[in-house]
Order: structure tokens, then C-alpha cells, then sequence
């Protein structure tokens, strides 16, 4: 497996705006990364350009020893999860899954039996076995959010990247999944970058969160740690404020039960 | 009075009362500005005639509905005596109408006027004269009837809306299908005469004549061949304009998708004489190459702008997904987003492909040798100063027409379908 690192990055839109400031920031292998900011803050802008959707304006971004800023996405050994999911509507479930294997090029493509396999393990790690044949839209939100996950992960990637995937679901799914996609990686074992603008989901999920405003990179490390020595105003306002808010609403609604 | 003000102001049998209109006399008042629309195109249609009879009575004629409708709003509950001249003045309307008819020619639009004129005048006084209608302007309606009543005007609602709307299909499919049943009737007629009754004669002559003629076959063919080739050619080249359009952020862009607008603004017949030089120039005078050209060239714009359309409803994200499973560009193009817009291809095609099949003024000009002519030339062809044969054409029409239904009916699966819904979220 690999280790990720960004090195001084920055992303600069033609019209002048910089959406990530001078980013540094090494994500160790096997490591669990939440990305946690508000809206507009470069949060996703620094998961694509790891993807290879967006340029990079200066700096590096590694995968492993490698410098991955010229390679094309589906060269960079990654999965990815969309917020939308992102299927594609005129295949099955199945042809979804085993589209990745299916575009790899000479040696690399597996034969169709073995990709046919894949497809049943996966299918089998994420309990979507029954809808193989059917087609997106005849699956449920959070089937489709199971089914975007293993196509991210069929290829057997070294990095997975998810971009606020539970964001469309219903709150009770969002804790199923939630609790899935940690046991998923903790299985697999693969690096893991996740976007979120939501707290709970940061501090739930991750071995490390890195907050971001503005483009630049606030504080970083384990999420415990942060909420309890947070550099700035920026992390007590967003962070430690916000959940201490979240507390005291539980206590007073459940405080008088406990005594 | 003074004795009544602790009443509540309004008991429940004038609630009932107050708020019953019968549903006979709502709709009449609904559909009565249609019915004056008719009498005074009616009039309209005589002064054009000049016909001073047919002026008078159908001015009279309007004059008449219009006392009517204004009767007609003013009747309210315990109002017998406008009713009773509502129904008075309907009959004498009735009975002009009558008289409008004998006093002009029959042909089939005045006794469509007529009927407009009359029927309405036949309603109100069907209406007018219910058991209902008659116990609510008398005064004497019970607060059972009203609530009765008032139950019955929603079901009643709902099927004089129906009767409407289907008196408004039945022109429109009349404005349609006249047309074609009078080819029909020409084209099933033994000789080449116009007029006769309808259907008065069948003969299956023209079409066997039309089948055995070589010159028929011939033209097909080439009407076959250049709208093929215009769609074929139109395609290669709108697709890949659409989504750059779509997808790209170029130099020029804006400009360049306005000018393809400007283009379609100047009238064909602007472009007509330096066509014809230009295919001239070129030595693609009577030839196919030279049409296929210049309609792919002209159907461009509309092509392109309704694939860009397309292209812009499916999501990028769908795109950036098949870039991480290892598509290349143009990989992503192939596998995801033109299979999802094959609806909009395939209507993209079947537009290209009408247009060519019935384009008449270009392939008129450019190709002047007879083997070279296409279907719409050579039916034209078929009446000229030496000879009109009526027959021949309408029955070349319909077997020419006949493509283009089953185009429509092959196509009409993706012309309803929407592969792109349901992929990204909801």
C-alpha cells in the first residue's frame, strides 16, 4: 500500500481565485483522512486534484514515491465515490462494477471469468448480490451508494476517495453506511481520503481530520486532538463550538432521564 | 331588521342558495367566447365575399349572441324573466340562422358556420328550459335541491369540459385529416379530373402506373440517397460540434454559436443563387454529393444546437467517474455519453432525414437533368403546362409520405424515451 502526499499545492482558477492555499499535507498508508471544512472552502478541489480531475497549479501531489500531477486519473491506482454516485444509467449493476476492469488495457485486463469473480466477491462484500441485472434507477439511494462504492473499489485501489458520499441520504442510512465504510476500510485496509462538511461524520470516521478554510489547511491531526487543542478561532468556532453545541441539546433533552 | 342582526348573516339554505348556479348555465357561459369568435370570423368571411345577404344575417346573427351571452350572465337566482327572453331571443336566433343558410352558397365552411351558429342557440334553449333551471330563476328551489344540485355540478363539470375538449380535437384533427382524405379520394379516382364525389369511383390505376414507371423508382432512389448521406454527413459533423459546444471552453465559442443562430435567420431563397454558383464552382450541379452538401450544410445549426442541448443534461460527474475507471477522452465519449444521447441522435437524424426527403426548392435548381430529380421534383413534374396528372401526384404523394411514417413510428420509442434519467441521484 501507499502513502499520499501533498506538496505545497495550489489551485488557481484562470480567473484569478485560488481555491487551495500552499497545501502540505502527508497522508500516511492505510491511514483513515477526513477533509472537513464548509462549503467553498477547497476541500473537494484538493480531493480532485489527488483524483487527477483538476490541474495542479504548483507543487506536487505523490501517490506512493511517484509524482502524480501529469498522470491521467484512471493511471493513478484510485477508486472514487461521488456525492451524486455517478452511475452510469445505461448499464446493469453489474457492467457498472466491471467497467474499470474492463477499460484496463493489455496484461493488466483481467480474463472475463476472473472479472466475472470480482464481481460476485464485490457484489458479496457489500450485500448488493440480488440487484446485479437491474439497472440504476431501479435501485434505492442506498443501494446506489453501495453499488458506487464497489465500483471504486473492484480494482482493488490503493487509494480510495469519497466525496461526501453519504450527503444524499436519509439520516438513519447515512449511520448504516457510515458504519460500513469504516469496517470496509478497516477490512481492506487502504488508504482513504473523505470529503465532508459535516462534523459528526469527521469525527465518527477518521484516524486523522484536517480542517480546511479558505483554501488553507487550519490544523490537522487525530479528530480528539484537534477538538481538544484547537489552534485558532476558526477551529473552536467550526469545530469545537459546534459540537459542544450538539452535546448540550442531548443533555438537556435526555439530562433529566440520566440523573 | 334590528331583530336580526344577533342572526348569524347567512344561514345554511342561502349559503346553498346563494352559491348554486346550475351547471348547465356555467358551462354555456364558459363556452359562449368561442362561439362569438366563429360569428364573427363568420362575418369576416362574408364581408371578404362581398356578399351583402350573408353580410346582414350574419352580422344580425351576431348581434343575437351577443344579447344572449350578456342575458345569460345576468341570470341569477329568481330571475324568470330574463330567462324567459334568453330563450325567447334564442329561438329567433335560431331562426335567422336558417335563413343565413338559404340565403348563401352550401359549400362545407357555411354549413360549418351554421352549425356554429345554430347549435349554440339549440343549447340555450335545452339548457334554459331544464326542470333545474327553471325551479333556481323562478325562486322556488328548495335548500335539498341547492345542495343536490351543488353535488351534481362537479360531475356534471366534468363531462361538458370533456364535450369541449373533444369538440377542439375534433378540428384539429379535421384540419388534418381533410387534407388527406381528398388526396385519398384523388388518388383512388379513375382519371386524372379533380372534384367528383367522394369516393364515388375506386381505382387502383394511378399506383400501378406509378409502380411500373421506372422514372418513380428512379426518383426514389435518389431521394433516398441524398437524405441518407445528409444524415449520415449531418451527424459526423453536429456530434462532435455539440459537445465541444457542450463541453469545452474555447476562444470564439459564443460567437460561433450565435453566428450558427444567424444563419437560420436569412430566408432560403437569400442563399439560393450563391449555392448555385458555388455547386457550380465546383461541378456538383446534378449530382447527389451537390444536395447532400448543401443540406447537411443548411440543417447544421438546428442540429447542433439541439445536441448541444442534450449533451449539457448529462452530468460531468458521469464523465469524471469514467475517467477514474480509466476511459481516455475520447473513450468517454464512445462509451458513456453517446449511448445516453442516442434519443437525441436519433431525433437529430430523423430531422435531417425529413428535411432532405422533402426539400423541393434546391434540388429544383441544382439538378435539372430528369434522372438526377428527387421525389418533391418529380412530383412537381407531374403537373406541368403540358399535362396535369392529379391522379398520378396524389397518389405519388401518399407512397411518398410513407417513409416518413415509418420513420416516425421506428423512432417514436426514443423520441419518448429518457435513457439519462435515474443515473445520478433521484
Amino acid at each position: 500500500m501507499v502513502n499520499v502526499t501533498y506538496r505545497r499545492v495550489t489551485k488557481r482558477y484562470e480567473n484569478g481565485f485560488t481555491a487551495v492555499d500552499g497545501l502540505n499535507l502527508e497522508i500516511e498508508d492505510g491511514e483513515f483522512l477526513v477533509l472537513l471544512g464548509p462549503s467553498g472552502c477547497g476541500k473537494s478541489t484538493t480531493l480532485r486534484m489527488l483524483a487527477g480531475l483538476e490541474e495542479v497549479t504548483e507543487g506536487d501531489v505523490m501517490i506512493g514515491n511517484a509524482r502524480v500531477n501529469d498522470l491521467p486519473p484512471g493511471a493513478r491506482g484510485i477508486g472514487m465515490v461521488f456525492q451524486s454516485y455517478a452511475l452510469y444509467p445505461h448499464m446493469t449493476i453489474a457492467d457498472n462494477l466491471s467497467f474499470g476492469l474492463r477499460m484496463l488495457k493489455g496484461d493488466d485486463r483481467p480474463e472475463d471469468d476472473e472479472i466475472q469473480w470480482r464481481v460476485g466477491e464485490t457484489a458479496d462484500l457489500l450485500g448488493i448480490t440480488a440487484e446485479l441485472e437491474k439497472k440504476p434507477k431501479q435501485l434505492s439511494g442506498g443501494q446506489r451508494q453501495r453499488v458506487a462504492l464497489g465500483r471504486a473499489l473492484i480494482k482493488k485501489p490503493k487509494v480510495l476517495l469519497m466525496d461526501e458520499p453519504l450527503s444524499n441520504l436519509d439520516a438513519e442510512l447515512r449511520q448504516q453506511m457510515r458504519v460500513e465504510i469504516r469496517r470496509l476500510h478497516d477490512e481492506l485496509g487502504m488508504t482513504t481520503v473523505y470529503v465532508t462538511h459535516d462534523q459528526i461524520e469527521a469525527m465518527t470516521l477518521a484516524d486523522r481530520i484536517a480542517v480546511l478554510n479558505e483554501g488553507v489547511l487550519q490544523q490537522h491531526g487525530p479528530p480528539m486532538d484537534v477538538y481538544r487543542n484547537p489552534v485558532n478561532p476558526f477551529i473552536e468556532g467550526f469545530l469545537c463550538a459546534h459540537l459542544n453545541d450538539i452535546v448540550e441539546t442531548a443533555n438537556e433533552l435526555f439530562g433529566g432521564e440520566e440523573e | 331588521m334590528s331583530s336580526m342582526d344577533n342572526m348569524p348573516r347567512a344561514s345554511k339554505s342561502d349559503l346553498a342558495r346563494r352559491w348554486y348556479v346550475p351547471q348547465e348555465i356555467e358551462s354555456i357561459r364558459s363556452y359562449y367566447p368561442l362561439v362569438l369568435i366563429v360569428a364573427l370570423l363568420s362575418v369576416g368571411l362574408s364581408l371578404m365575399r362581398a356578399n351583402e345577404d350573408a353580410i346582414y344575417s350574419s352580422t344580425s346573427i351576431l348581434l343575437v349572441h351577443v344579447v344572449v351571452l350578456v342575458l345569460l350572465r345576468q341570470l341569477d337566482h329568481g330571475s324568470k324573466n330574463i330567462r324567459d327572453g334568453a330563450l325567447a331571443i334564442s329561438g329567433i336566433g335560431l331562426f335567422l340562422s336558417i335563413l343565413h343558410h338559404l340565403d348563401g352558397p352550401s359549400l362545407w365552411i357555411d354549413i360549418w358556420f351554421t352549425a356554429w351558429a345554430a347549435v349554440p342557440f339549440v343549447l340555450v334553449l335545452a339548457a334554459g328550459s331544464m326542470p333545474m333551471v327553471t325551479l333556481w330563476v323562478s325562486g322556488r328551489l328548495t335548500v335539498k335541491a341547492a345542495e343536490l344540485g351543488l353535488r351534481k355540478n362537479k360531475m356534471m363539470a366534468m363531462k361538458h369540459s370533456h364535450a369541449l375538449h373533444h369538440l377542439i380535437l375534433f378540428h384539429a384533427v379535421a384540419a388534418v385529416a381533410l387534407p388527406l382524405l381528398w388526396i385519398l379520394d384523388v388518388a383512388l379516382s379513375p382519371g386524372n379530373a379533380l372534384g367528383g364525389g367522394f369516393m364515388d369511383e375506386i381505382t387502383g390505376e394511378h399506383f400501378e402506373k406509378l409502380i411500373s414507371s421506372e422514372s418513380f423508382w428512379l426518383w426514389t432512389r435518389n431521394s433516398f440517397i441524398v437524405s441518407i448521406g445528409t444524415t449520415l454527413l449531418g451527424l459526423a459533423l453536429a456530434i462532435p460540434a455539440g459537445y465541444a459546444f457542450s463541453r469545452f471552453r474555447f476562444r470564439g465559442r459564443d460567437s460561433a454559436m450565435f453566428a450558427f443562430l444567424l444563419v437560420q435567420m436569412f430566408p432560403g431563397v437569400i442563399i439560393l443563387v450563391p449555392y448555385f454558383l458555388v455547386m457550380k464552382a465546383l461541378g456538383l450541379l446534378n449530382t447527389s454529393l451537390g444536395l447532400i452538401l448543401a443540406y447537411s450544410v443548411t440543417a447544421l445549426p438546428l442540429c447542433v444546437w439541439m445536441l448541444k442541448g442534450f449533451f449539457d443534461t448529462v452530468p460531468r460527474e458521469l464523465e469524471e467517474a469514467a475517467l477514474v475507471d480509466g476511459c481516455s477522452q475520447t473513450q468517454v465519449f464512445w462509451r458513456i455519453v453517446l449511448p445516453l444521447s442516442l434519443p437525441a441522435v436519433a431525433v437529430t437524424a430523423l430531422f435531417s432525414f425529413l428535411a432532405a426527403w422533402n426539400e423541393f426548392l434546391l434540388a429544383l435548381t441544382f439538378n435539372t437533368s430528369e434522372e438526377m430529380y428527387t421525389l418533391p421534383v418529380g412530383l412537381a413534374s407531374l403537373i406541368s403546362s403540358t399535362g396535369q396528372a392529379w391522379g398520378d401526384f396524389a397518389a405519388a404523394s401518399l407512397l411518398v409520405s410513407l417513409p416518413v411514417v415509418v420513420l416516425f413510428i421506428a423512432f417514436q420509442r426514443f423520441l419518448i424515451e429518457g435513457l439519462s434519467a435515474g443515473g445520478v441521484k433521484g
